[in-house]
């Protein structure tokens, strides 16, 4: 195991430092001046002394040294500023991250209880009435754009019977909880309808594949009751496939809410980015790629843990 | 070779016939031609050219004049959706081949040679996959700019992967196969062996991966032109219309310039995906032995022999 580990992770460096060469030389294909992105605006506006600036921040060094600073200085937090607001980019990410945070752990948590529930009880009766139910939302799930889901609950439940706000969320401080959850409540649903979908049936399968495995048999022959059946013998051998799954979801926590903050007005990193890209902010585009690649590098490895864990044998796979 | 030339007629013929005898390939083929051909003769069927501008009856609701009502310039919003079909689909159908395309010979390679290539074209794979696709997306658009031929690259650029992995996968238990050995000792070069033996073999679950390409792509169009990122908003395509509800007024109020636009968009991509059922049925050597026709010539003659 720990040799396996140890593999893993050094897989991980040369992924890195192979994505962050990436978005640093993608980035300097780009038309715009990468001086207004290392000093703040106020500094940028004196143009006499741009030049020696430029001397001094080393732009005019070897494209390759200054790839190695630009690492150096991600590496230690130094994110440098936006182009757009000449805020530091770290103050914006603090400012946006919990939004994005608060808005896709509560869907993720939400769509993940409510896909298992979904999906054992589809597959343990096939044809019944949660069968069918996970057939509709996976159909919706497939269809419709996950922002047309958003527009039509805010049709209806924000402007038609009125009960909750348009979104904008209420940022934590002075009110209560119950105060912010009403905000909350229609950007979570919609994302967790559009999560809901594919999980349900990956659920499912995997609940029918365990339902056809010998042990299940054994299980009902020696006359244990149905609900135990399901619940510790289906249930949790079932989960593997679905926990990759999910592992496989994490980088959503950083920018799988675009679409939806962008109907609801959630000041998050999704809005960040789209806002970002309208207006060629290298800076900012750059920075967070960068954290979602890294989160994805830490989700991967997770899920070969995983993967280890449920089968020893791949423990093996590539290490001759 | 007259005898090869009549059994691969025969095959095409089989798949024909079977694919044209399995209900969910027929609805979806059916759903998708009606909506190609009112794409393509908009302004016919509509009675009025997507971009006549009639102000005075502006954002009308639906009625006998105007099917889908009139977006803020009058603008028929029947005419302009069934003629935003042609860009979105344009998109679809292209972008899905090119990513095909990048993914079949990715996965034929990566899957043939095998070893360091392939560890290494997987990896890249995995990455791209995890990344949440309309990030990647707008990353590659912040540095290629908006516009029609723009959005396709990127959404190949960004889709090969599911081809990649099928074929990949295919790759990996056929070139163990009988005939591969006799090619090699043949002394045939690797890509003859692999563009001209295997690649062949593989075609079913190429096809599949196509359709489903494009009704991810018409999603990801509409998304990104609902952000206005997309294709540039003078071209009425699908997702463009949709920008229209960016304004929370149109939400609350103008129903029609949303909801319609977003229902052809799932209209189209259930057929799409019908379709790719379909031919998972017929292609999958699973289904092979005419399952779908037979079920259905009994539900025809076992009811016709009822009624006699």
């Amino acid at each position: 195991m720990i040799s396996f580990l140890i593999r893993r992770i050094s897989i991980l460096a040369p992924m890195a430092l192979t994505i962050s060469a990436l978005i640093f030389f993608a980035s300097r294909l780009s038309p715009i001046d990468p001086i207004n992105a290392m000093v703040s605006p106020d500094q940028a506006a004196d143009s006499a002394n741009l030049n020696q600036l430029r001397e001094e921040l080393g732009l005019n060094d070897h494209i390759i040294l200054q790839y190695f600073r630009w690492l150096k200085n991600i590496a230690t937090g130094e994110f440098g500023y936006s182009l757009q607001s000449g805020q530091k980019i770290s103050e914006i990410l603090a400012l946006r991250m919990p939004a994005t945070l608060e808005l896709v752990l509560s869907a993720l948590v939400l769509s993940t209880i409510l896909a298992l529930t979904l999906g054992l009880f589809a597959g343990a009766k096939k044809g019944g009435f949660a069968d069918k139910l996970s057939r509709v939302l996976a159909v919706i799930g497939i269809a419709m754009p996950d922002f047309f889901i958003g527009l039509a609950l805010l049709n209806v439940f924000a402007y038609r019977v009125a009960w909750l706000p348009t979104g904008n969320r209420v940022a934590p401080g002075q009110v209560t909880f119950w105060d912010r959850l009403p905000n909350l409540i229609l950007p979570v649903a919609t994302l967790t309808i559009s999560m809901l979908a594919v999980l349900i049936r990956y659920t499912r399968n995997s609940v029918l594949d365990t339902l056809n495995r010998d042990f299940v048999k054994t299980a009902r022959s020696k006359g244990v009751p149905e609900w135990r059946v399901l619940y510790s013998h289906v249930f949790r051998n079932s989960l593997g496939p679905v926990m990759v799954l999910l592992a496989f979801r994490l980088p959503l926590l950083v920018g799988g809410s675009i679409l939806v903050e962008s109907v609801f007005q959630w000041p998050g990193i999704g809005s960040t980015i789209i806002a970002a890209v309208s207006a060629s902010d290298y800076p900012v585009i750059m920075v967070v790629s960068m954290l979602i690649a890294m989160v994805i590098l830490v989700a991967s490895f997770l899920v070969d843990i995983i993967k280890s864990i449920l089968d020893p044998r791949v423990r093996l796979e590539g290490g001759k | 070779m007259k005898k090869n030339n009549q059994e691969q007629q025969s095959t095409a013929r089989i798949f024909i016939s079977n694919l044209l005898h399995n209900p969910s390939a027929i609805i979806g083929l059916t759903i998708i031609a009606i909506m190609i051909l009112s794409a393509i003769f908009a302004t016919q069927i509509a009675g009025v050219s997507p971009d006549y501008i009639d102000p005075v009856n502006g954002r009308q609701g639906p009625g006998w004049h105007h099917l889908m009502g009139t977006d803020q310039l009058g603008r028929d919003m029947f005419s302009r959706i069934l003629s935003g079909g042609r860009q979105s689909i344009y998109i679809g159908v292209i972008a899905s081949f090119l990513a095909n395309f990048i993914g079949t010979i990715l996965g034929s390679t990566a899957g043939y040679l095998g070893g360091k290539i392939d560890a290494v074209v997987m990896r890249l794979s995995e990455l791209v996959m995890t990344f949440p696709q309309l990030i990647l997306v707008l990353i590659f658009v912040s540095l290629l700019g908006q516009g029609i031929n723009n959005v396709i690259i990127v959404f190949a650029l960004t889709g090969w992967m599911t081809t990649f992995r099928l074929v990949r996968g295919e790759f990996f238990s056929l070139r163990e196969e009988a005939f591969v050995e006799a090619d090699r000792s043949f002394g045939f070069s690797k890509p003859r062996i692999i563009f001209r033996h295997i690649l062949p073999n593989t075609l079913s679950p190429i096809v599949v991966a196509f359709t489903i390409n494009i009704a991810i792509f018409i999603i990801a169009e509409a998304g990104l032109s609902f952000l206005g990122l997309g294709v540039p908003v003078t071209t009425p395509t699908w997702g463009n219309l949709l920008t229209a509800a960016q304004n929370p007024v149109v939400v609350n109020e103008y129903w029609w310039l949303w909801v319609f636009p977003a229902l052809s968009i799932a209209t189209f991509v259930l057929g799409v995906n019908f379709v790719g059922d379909g031919l998972r049925d017929v292609l999958d050597p699973r289904h092979k032995s005419l399952i779908a026709k037979n079920k259905w010539k009994k539900m025809l003659i076992g009811s016709l022999g009822r009624s006699k």
